[in-house]
C-alpha cells in the first residue's frame, strides 16, 4: 500500500515538473521573445539629435519634436515623410534595408540628419 | 547645409525661400507709411501725407506676391496638409493683416478724392493693422527660426 502511494506521488511530481519545464520553454514565454530594435531621435533647438544615427536593419526609429515650433521629418530620397509634428508629437519609421538615409525638416531645410542602417 | 534666403540663386530655385524674402517689403513699407501718416497728422505737411499714401499703395500691392508665395510654400514644403497650431495662426493673421493693409490704403485713396480731410479714426485702424502685421511677422519669425534659438 505504501509503495503504491509513493509511486503515485512520484508520478504526479514528475508530471508537475515536466509541465513546469514545458511551459517555461514554450514559444509564448516572454523571456525568449525577441524584442524589435528601436531608436530615438530628438528634434530640439532646430536640430536633430543625434544628427547621425547608426542602427541595425529592422530598427524602428522614432522622432519626437521637443521644440516649441512645428517641424517635419522628410527623407531626401523620398523614402519616408512625416506630417507636421507639433510639440511632443512623434513620427516612426522602420528601416528594412541597409543604407544611408539622409533627411531634413521641410519647414527649416537647414535642419538635416541621417540614419545609417547596417 | 545652410540656406541663405537672400542669395539670388536660392530665391530663384528654392521652392520655399521666396516668401521669407518678399515679406519684408510690405512690412517695411506699411510701417513707414504709418510713421509718415502720423507725422503728416502732427505737422500738417502735405509731402508726408503723399509719402504715406504711396507707401500704403505699394505695401498693399506687395502683399499679393507675399500671400502667393506663402501659399506656395505651404504647398511645396508641407504639400498642402491641414495646418494647425502656429502655422494656422500665422496663416489666419496673414490674411487679417493683408485685409487691414488694403483697408488702410482704401481709406487714404478715398480721402484723396474728397475735399474734406482724412478722418482721424484712420490712425486707429493703421495702428491696429500695424499690430496685426507685427504679430504675424513675429509668428513667421518663430516658424522660420529667425526669432528662435536656431
Amino acid at each position: 500500500m505504501i509503495r503504491k502511494t509513493v509511486l503515485i506521488v512520484g508520478l504526479l511530481a514528475t508530471a508537475m515538473v515536466a509541465t513546469l519545464l514545458l511551459s517555461a520553454g514554450s514559444p509564448g514565454s516572454s523571456a525568449k521573445t525577441a524584442q524589435p530594435a528601436t531608436a530615438e531621435v530628438k528634434v530640439d533647438n532646430f536640430s536633430f539629435g543625434p544628427p547621425t544615427l547608426t542602427v541595425p536593419v529592422g530598427t524602428t526609429v522614432t522622432w519626437t519634436n521637443r521644440d516649441d515650433i512645428p517641424h517635419t521629418v522628410v527623407s531626401t530620397d523620398k523614402v519616408f515623410k512625416s506630417k507636421v509634428l507639433d510639440t511632443d508629437e512623434k513620427f516612426s519609421f522602420t528601416f528594412a534595408k541597409a543604407g544611408t538615409y539622409p533627411y531634413f525638416c521641410s519647414i527649416h531645410p537647414k535642419m538635416t540628419g541621417s540614419v545609417v542602417v547596417q | 547645409m545652410s540656406v541663405n534666403p537672400f542669395d539670388p540663386k536660392t530665391v530663384l530655385l528654392a521652392k520655399h525661400a521666396q516668401h521669407v524674402v518678399l515679406i519684408h517689403f510690405p512690412i517695411a513699407l506699411f510701417a513707414a507709411g504709418v510713421l509718415f501718416d502720423f507725422l503728416a497728422q502732427q505737422t500738417q505737411r502735405r509731402g508726408l501725407a503723399e509719402a504715406a499714401y504711396f507707401n500704403f499703395l505699394v505695401a498693399a500691392i506687395s502683399t499679393v506676391p507675399v500671400l502667393a508665395t506663402g501659399i506656395l510654400a505651404w504647398q511645396f514644403a508641407l504639400e498642402g496638409q491641414k495646418l494647425k497650431g502656429t502655422l494656422l495662426e500665422h496663416l489666419v493673421l496673414a490674411f487679417v493683416s493683408t485685409v487691414m493693409i488694403w483697408l488702410v490704403w482704401w481709406v487714404h485713396s478715398r480721402g484723396r478724392r474728397r475735399p474734406e480731410p482724412l478722418p482721424n479714426y484712420r490712425l486707429a485702424i493703421e495702428f491696429l493693422a500695424f499690430a496685426m502685421v507685427g504679430l504675424t511677422a513675429h509668428l513667421g519669425g518663430f516658424l522660420s527660426g529667425v526669432n528662435g534659438p536656431g
